[in-house]
């Protein structure tokens, strides 16, 4: 059922050429600038995640802070309150999450009123959520949870601090961007564009529209509280006003965006130039002049969208291209 | 029962300032098709300028919105023309990107300029009580409630009878058309959405006496924004206005009759509720 681009894709030497140069990485780097990439990977996991809803369909998701939130926060408390392994909370939250996936897809097709409220729906469904993780004891409420200590253990889900954390975080971003390629070759990717571009002509072929939207919205829940489940073990505190706001929704499509929307490694780019770029930011101006970093993503993506409607991948893939084309660049003719 | 009729009381009253704020982005959208996600950060920005005039010159927000508005009519003008209007030709989807990007910048702008400490900007109507029989009603939000339903019966008579109002009808209803007619479309848009941002700065004053204000409020105000645009069908004034008053309603109902957390939900929950029952929103012509 996957075309042969995805195959292409996985027997590509790049790929495992990348993917083997990272994962020595942990090996020379100071931890600052594992947490750095480690940071950076959990954002190209849930951009990638979120493309496949936002990107492919088009659908500008605002409500996978719920799916990160679920992921998260749920797992955790499961955990803390009742003992119930995070394997099992990771199973758990995930299954919750693609439930609500799908459900909020459904009740999107049911307005029938286009990507807009698309948009606005699920804004409204994240402030829901962050609401009642506030207010609810159990996820947390506003002080957040506070994880075990990481000793290492496996099968409790430990990993055993920044290498660990950076090994698995890289694996799961891997197999996200990989899920991504192989659903833009498969049927579903096909369905998914054709609904993007025009919803009511796909319906008119006989594209089932409802049940590819809760196909990807479910596949992208399930991965992206997952990743919530992974990001929370690292960060060892569940912070709700991290997690389960829509500001980090926010963060992730203007990551996407930055890196171009609906591509296989667009998300990808846009989350590791960005993060670090922020966290730099904000480890250099932070302390001083609290805000800066987030400012100048603002700027940046602003900038990018007016330079750049498509993103930054398009672009320097013409550029490759052409490079590739000609050879050399020419030496432009001299005029006078 | 007195109970139910403070919570009536205070629904009306918020939910007059909210069908005002969401005027503004339904004024927009009707023109020139965009929604707006930084609308909330720029209700911030008005409140913060409110308490930088205050702490300045001891202004009272009431006062201090004379200088707001034109300001953030500039600003609104501004962003339109550079940052929008270049837009027009894409994906109307790469608008909500940048405005969510515009969002950020503007947020954490104030965050630089102001901290992110809780500020307050007095006035010297805050305290002022009134009271009828068994309910209480606080005197800024009954200012509040009889300037919002001035401007909205303002803006709607602009809109019928002045030349501006029906070039602004026209271009919402075939901006070809108008163009063709004689209309300068883009003139109408960039200034539609300076009076929309700039009655953002008439909200703000409303709201400003006895809320403390934070830099990281703006998308809670986009948030309910767009529930009452969207509950009011999007461009209709009269709907706009109701749903204002439906979903001021609902939060005072819930806070009043239903636990805390519950409480703050019972908006949106009233809002998916009417929204799957009547897609269209609460306008009786569908457009």
């Amino acid at each position: 059922m996957i075309g042969k681009g995805f195959y292409q894709t996985l027997a590509s030497p790049w790929l495992w050429g990348v993917l083997a140069v990272a994962a020595c990485l942990p090996l020379v780097l100071n931890s600052y600038h594992l947490h750095l990439l480690t940071l950076a990977l959990v954002y190209v996991a849930l951009a990638s995640a979120w493309n496949i809803v936002g990107g492919m369909a088009g659908q500008i998701s605002l409500a996978h802070s719920l799916f990160i939130g679920t992921g998260a926060m749920l797992s955790t408390a499961l955990l803390l309150k009742f003992g119930i392994n995070m394997w099992a909370g990771l199973v758990i939250a995930a299954a919750i999450s693609g439930a609500l996936g799908a459900m909020i897809a459904w009740i999107d097709f049911r307005f029938q009123l286009g990507h807009l409220s698309f948009v606005l729906i699920t804004l409204a469904f994240a402030e829901m959520g962050a609401i009642i993780v506030e207010g609810w004891e159990f996820l947390g409420g506003a002080s957040g949870l506070l994880l075990p200590r990481d000793t290492g253990d496996l099968l409790a889900f430990q990993f055993g601090g920044g290498h660990g954390a950076f090994w698995v975080m890289l694996g799961l971003a891997a197999i996200i961007v990989l899920v991504n390629v192989a659903i833009l070759n498969a049927p579903l990717g096909y369905y998914l564009r054709t609904i993007r571009d025009n919803e009511k002509a796909a319906q008119a072929i006989g594209v089932n529209v409802l049940r590819h939207k809760i196909t990807a919205m479910t596949i992208s829940a399930v991965l992206t509280s997952i990743v919530g489940t992974c990001y929370v073990r690292y960060l060892t505190f569940a912070d709700p006003y991290l997690l389960a706001t829509p500001t980090i929704t926010i963060e992730i499509v203007l990551f996407a965006t930055v890196g171009g929307l609906g591509r296989p490694f667009g998300p990808a780019l846009g989350a590791l130039l960005l993060v670090p770029l922020g966290e730099v930011l904000r480890g250099q101006l932070g302390g001083a002049v609290p805000g800066l970093h987030y400012f100048i993503y603002g700027v940046v993506v602003i900038v990018v969208i007016l330079a750049t409607p498509r993103g930054l991948l398009p672009l320097a893939e013409r550029a490759w291209r052409g490079l590739r084309r000609r050879g050399p660049e020419p030496r432009p003719a001299s005029v006078s | 029962m007195s109970e139910f009729w403070q919570a009536l009381a205070q629904g009306v009253l918020i939910g007059s300032t909210y069908g005002l704020l969401a005027l503004g982005m339904g004024l927009v959208y009707g023109v020139s098709g965009i929604v707006n996600f930084a609308h909330g950060d720029f209700i911030s920005l008005a409140m913060f300028m409110s308490l930088a005039l205050f702490s300045a010159f001891a202004l009272d927000p009431y006062v201090s919105a004379l200088i707001t508005i034109p300001v953030m009519a500039l600003i609104g003008g501004l962003v339109y023309r550079y940052l929008l209007r270049p837009m027009a030709g894409h994906q109307f989807l790469m608008i909500v990107q940048l405005t969510l990007g515009l969002s950020l910048v503007i947020q954490n702008g104030i965050l630089m300029v102001f901290g992110g400490q809780p500020a307050r900007t007095p006035s010297i109507v805050e305290s002022k009580l009134i009271i009828l029989g068994d309910v209480v009603l606080r005197l800024p939000h009954l200012i509040a409630f009889v300037v919002a339903f001035a401007m909205a019966i303002g803006l709607y008579v602009m809109l019928r009878s002045t030349d501006f109002g029906r070039s602004i009808r026209a271009v919402h209803q075939n901006a070809r058309a108008a163009a063709l007619m004689g209309v300068d479309v883009g003139r109408v848009q960039v200034v539609t959405f300076a009076i929309g941002v700039g009655i953002l700065a008439v909200a703000a004053a409303l709201l400003l006496p006895g809320t403390p204000i934070t830099p990281t409020q703006g998308l809670q105000y986009t948030v309910i924004t767009l529930l009452v645009v969207v509950l009011g069908g999007m461009t209709n004034f009269v709907s706009i206005m109701l749903s204002g008053l439906v979903i001021g309603l609902s939060e005072a109902f819930g806070q009043i009759y239903v636990s805390d957390t519950l409480g703050r939900l019972v908006p949106y929950a009233i809002f998916v509720l009417i929204m799957l029952f009547r897609p269209q929103g609460l306008t009786w012509r569908t457009s």
